[in-house]
């Protein structure tokens, strides 16, 4: 057997006791077969492909990247902590240089988790990739990271937690919200005012297949992540585009993913989504374990292939055309104006504000949040976000971004004491990226 | 009266014992080009001191297989593989007639493509012209469905005559899933297949004209257990890498060990590194290389470096390093008292240890004489070279320990239960056995910094291990209640089952064949050492809907010796796989979960 031309990290955990319920598409069941599969191909005795006991995130891995309420503990169970901590090891394989690239295959998913978690949406409770991300910053002091979002499904939470952050590139090909969960993801939806362009939606059609995504890789992914330039490329690699999956409708195989992986070359990939869990996701999963470890993956066919059967319809290759010619623009051609909400000059200075009405579909909790970011000029500029929920009253969010003024830094402390004394408030948050101090209040 | 007997690299150790102690022991060379005389010269040895009628047992660790695979004593075996989808089957060819044939059964056991069985027939005729008379038959996911490795057994005939000589299907071997290493243990079951029938057959003969006819032969595995002969015939590529195996069960017999403990066998060419968890053996996840090729042997968990009593000094600029080449024996072994030292002698680890005094080993002035000629040379001083000889022996030692426990602790493991109880593995003792055990106490212990331990006997325990080996088995079950079938592959065993069979069903079912089958094979089924170590259950749901349960058991007869000869009451000492209890992953956990979530 060769060795691995690249070698790779493998962390496995297939959270064989936890399930949404028992029927659930995210159900105990979901990695076995994946895991056999990657038993019976014997990929772990490969040179160069080994692997690796998933950590556990801790309570504070999980608030640099959420607002969690009313506490991690509460929205994230032992799982989510476990996937959230595979993460993690992945990131550290890779940065120790213990293997060049990493796939956690983890679950439960994560990309759908936004900013402010109250409960779980999409499947999803606490963003995996995101707690990855903030642990390279805050342990390898990488700064400009790039996601690509491969899921079928809009990555609206990864979207969400970067939305202000011109460091982090996200790039999300799904299925056309029009016709899926989560409904958003449009070109439109390119970033905050202090990040416009730094999020590039590329909604695909129904029925998209290999030809489709391979031209999208090729023609507005990979020359924006040329022009980018990022230190670290993670994929969220949900593998629900697969043309057997029962809760979407695109076209892709086996082939394709591996095709798509060596194209993109990602440091770290992350299983999100998936859930024809027979037919699809061994054979997926191997040839993208294949693919990362530079290794030959054409024999990796599913079952049910056809190549008549699952060839793109010949009428899509135009729309997509269309897609890769405008689509680069938002990235290289940014709006100047934002239109996802409104300037407000407040006795501290300009706010940026943005009212947002979010359904955790999973829990059944409807949120009203108000999220504001003082434009400061010098920094990122501190982060502010009020949340009422049908479960929760109001609870407060502040964080003081990485590298922030010095401005940011006392107002950020100003406005948590001020809510603590005013006790307007049930629960409070206060997070300090620049002095790495976490703090909670109101139990 | 048991007899053990370990065929070794450098020595054949031999005892014979009972409940009381020892009543003899004996240590000869190895002849590697005739092991069937080591075992003979050994076995009349012990024959002085111990009357034949009174042996009940003979347990045998060989190297047998071993060297037939090292020096290319195998025959050609034809290789008839089904791989399906995946990597492709030919990143493992083992052999010339390696013929891979189209056809596919997948996780589930669903038979994806149908078997070739037009190519299967040319392929067979192929090996057959060039003279093939063993076969291998693999197919990827057969532990799930035998369906075209049974397929392949009946194209290729009965047995004898016409048909071939023995046949290796994977499912036998176990229901372990891992294709390349299920075809690499069916070709080297194969390969050493006639000469280890040979040995047996020899050995056999031997022992009747010995008037040891009557007594019970087992064959010792990598695993920490014994097998009957009579199954070592079937499956010899079990009985490869035993001798570790045997020293650990050794130490077993001689020390009451409770605790995270490391033991060292230092031998003349290696030493053997194993590492106790709670007073028990760890077992290797996956099972031990053969040459570079992952095999599904079961082993303790050992790691061999190349430092033994006869490992050469070397000096290389101003580092004094100990092995791992070894050139021949000590002086101290090798120069006849009185005798001048051969020209550009070369002295080891032994030499060294007798120049500082930490043995009297043979002839202690050759050593001296060695020693201070290599030092002169290197212009160091001979007590310095000696000192800084053993001390680079321990660190060496201590560095692969240090090595293997890393390993250790790094497993991979699946349910959140293993992970929070996971702990790490921290060593407070050192057992040292092996010829030189006594020699290098001192310094492993100033190395390693723990108590450390040399037991009584510690130049055989391998023999008291190989002795009192009990035996062992290990199966898997697998069951799909929505197509409604049971499968043992080890056992070649499939019935139906109905929709309600449960995990329940499934432990009690796999308990009951092993037992069975120990028992066919006319072996003590060893009820209270049986144990299952891995149960899980997991609903499999098509749109919506449960459609049945995909169930796995895994059960064994725990590794252990059948007294002990430390003054304790024998407990049966468990090999556990590194990490820990294995617990349930079934469905019942998750509605907990669910309830949060």
């Amino acid at each position: 057997m060769h060795g691995a031309k690249h070698s790779l990290g493998i962390i496995l955990f297939p959270a064989f006791d936890w399930s949404i319920s028992p029927t659930h598409p995210e159900r105990e069941e979901r990695l076995l077969y994946t895991q056999d599969q990657l038993k019976e191909e014997g990929l772990f005795d490969i040179e160069g492909v080994d692997e690796h006991k998933p950590g556990v995130a801790g309570r504070e891995d999980v608030e640099r990247a959420h607002f969690c309420f009313p506490e991690v503990e509460s929205v994230a169970t032992r799982s989510h902590l476990v996937a959230a901590g595979g993460t993690i090891t992945a990131a550290d394989l890779v940065m120790t240089g213990r293997h060049k690239r990493a796939f956690a295959l983890v679950r439960p998913p994560g990309h759908h988790a936004m900013k402010v978690v109250q409960g779980s949406r999409g499947f999803c409770n606490i963003n995996t990739e995101a707690v990855m991300i903030e642990h390279l910053r805050e342990k390898y002091g990488v700064k400009r990271i790039a996601v690509v979002d491969t899921d079928c499904h809009h990555g609206d939470g990864t979207q969400d937690i970067y939305w202000h952050d011109p460091d982090v590139l996200f790039i999300s090909l799904h299925q056309d919200g029009r016709t899926l969960y989560p409904g958003s993801g449009f070109p439109t939806e390119c970033g905050g005012p202090g990040a416009l362009g730094r999020t590039v939606n590329i909604p695909l059609p129904p029925g998209t297949g290999d030809e489709g995504y391979l031209a999208v890789m090729e023609r507005i992914v990979l020359p924006i992540l040329k022009d980018f330039a990022p230190e670290i490329v993670v994929n969220s690699a949900g593998q629900d585009n697969h043309f057997t999956d029962p809760i979407t409708n695109m076209n892709l195989t086996a082939q394709g993913y591996a095709r798509m992986t060596e194209l993109l070359k990602p440091d770290i990939a992350v299983l999100e989504g998936g859930y024809a869990i027979q037919g699809a996701l061994p054979y997926v999963n191997l040839g993208i374990a294949l693919s990362l470890a530079g290794l030959d993956y054409t024999g990796v066919r599913e079952p049910a292939f056809d190549a008549v059967k699952h060839r793109q319809r010949p009428d899509l290759a135009d729309y997509i055309d269309r897609l890769c010619d405008t689509i680069p623009n938002v990235y290289f051609h940014p709006p100047t104006e934002h239109k996802d909400g409104f300037v407000t000059r407040q006795e501290t200075g300009e706010w940026f504000v943005r009212h947002k009405n979010i359904y955790y579909d999973t829990d059944d909790i409807t949120e009203a949040q108000t999220e504001e970011l003082f434009l400061c000029g010098s920094c990122r500029g501190l982060l502010k976000i009020v949340s009422r929920t049908t479960k929760n009253p109001a609870c407060l969010g502040i964080e003081v971004p990485i590298g922030a003024c010095d401005a940011c830094r006392s107002l950020g402390y100003s406005i948590y004491e001020e809510a603590q004394v005013k006790e307007g408030y049930r629960f409070a948050q206060f997070i300090n990226r620049r002095d790495k101090e976490y703090q909670r209040h109101g139990f | 009266m048991y007899l053990g007997i370990d065929v070794g690299g450098t020595h054949t150790d031999a005892v014979a014992l009972d409940e009381t102690g020892i009543k003899a022991q004996v240590k000869v060379k190895t002849d590697q080009s005739d092991l069937l005389a080591s075992v003979n010269q050994a076995l009349r040895e012990i024959l002085r001191t111990v009357k034949p009628d009174g042996v009940l047992q003979l347990n045998l660790s060989t190297t047998l297989s071993t060297n037939a695979i090292v020096q290319g004593t195998t025959e050609d075996v034809g290789m008839l593989v089904i791989p399906g989808p995946g990597i492709s089957a030919h990143e493992f060819m083992l052999c010339r007639d390696y013929h891979v044939l189209p056809g596919a059964i997948d996780h589930r056991g669903t038979e994806t493509d149908r078997l070739d069985e037009a190519k299967a027939r040319a392929a067979i005729d192929a090996c057959r012209a060039s003279g093939v008379r063993v076969f291998g038959c693999v197919g990827k996911f057969s532990t799930r469905n035998p369906l075209h490795e049974n397929t392949l057994r009946q194209s290729l005939g009965p047995s004898g005559g016409q048909g071939p000589d023995y046949v290796t299907l994977g499912h036998e071997l176990g229901g372990r899933l891992n294709f390349p290493r299920r075809l690499a243990t069916a070709y080297f079951n194969c390969a050493v297949w006639r000469v280890f029938n040979a040995f047996a057959d020899a050995v056999e003969k031997s022992l009747a004209e010995l008037g040891l006819g009557h007594v019970r032969v087992n064959t010792l595995k990598a695993d920490g257990g014994t097998f009957p002969l009579s199954q070592a015939r079937r499956m010899p590529v079990q009985s490869i890498f035993s001798g570790p195996a045997a020293s650990v069960m050794g130490i077993i017999a001689l020390c009451d060990i409770t605790r995270d403990s490391v033991i060292l066998d230092i031998g003349g060419t290696t030493t053997d590194i194993a590492v106790f968890v709670d007073g028990q053996p760890l077992v290797e996840n996956d099972g031990i290389n053969i040459g570079s090729h992952p095999t599904l042997v079961r082993a303790l968990k050992v790691r061999s470096i190349g430092i033994g009593g006869d490992s050469a000094i070397n000096v290389l600029g101003e580092a004094v390093r100990v092995g791992p080449n070894r050139l021949g024996p000590s002086l101290a072994d090798s120069v006849p008292a009185g005798a001048a030292l051969p020209a550009g002698a070369r002295p080891t680890l032994i030499d060294a240890l007798n120049v500082t005094g930490a043995c009297a080993h043979g002839n202690v002035e050759a050593s001296r004489a060695g020693l201070a000629e290599f030092a002169a040379r290197h212009s160091i001083k001979p007590d310095m070279l000696a000192g800084q000889a053993v001390a680079a022996a321990a660190e060496a030692i201590y560095a692969s320990t240090q090595e293997l426990l890393a390993e250790i602790n790094d497993k991979p493991v699946y349910t959140i239960h293993e992970l929070l109880e996971g702990r790490r593995v921290a060593p407070g003792r050192v057992y040292l056995m092996g010829g030189p055990a006594a020699a290098m106490k001192e310094a492993v212990r100033q190395r390693f910094e723990l108590f450390t331990v040399v037991p009584e006997h510690f130049g055989v325990a391998n023999a008291i291990g190989a002795a009192l080996t009990r035996n062992t088995a290990s199966l898997e079950l697998f069951a799909d209640t929505e197509k409604g079938v049971m499968f043992i592959p080890a056992l070649r065993h499939r019935e139906n089952v109905p929709r309600t069979y449960s995990l329940k069903d499934a432990e009690r079912d796999a308990m009951n064949h092993m037992l069975a089958h120990l028992s066919e094979m006319g072996v003590f089924a060893d009820r209270d050492n049986a144990q299952v170590t891995h149960a899980s259950s997991f609903n499999m749901v098509d749109e919506g809907r449960t459609t049945g349960k995909n169930i796995r058991v895994k059960c064994q007869i725990k590794p252990g010796v059948a007294f002990t000869l430390n003054g304790q009451p024998a407990v049966p000492p468990g090999g556990r796989v590194a990490g820990h209890s294995l617990k349930l992953a079934t469905g019942q956990l998750a509605d907990k979960a669910g309830e949060r979530g």
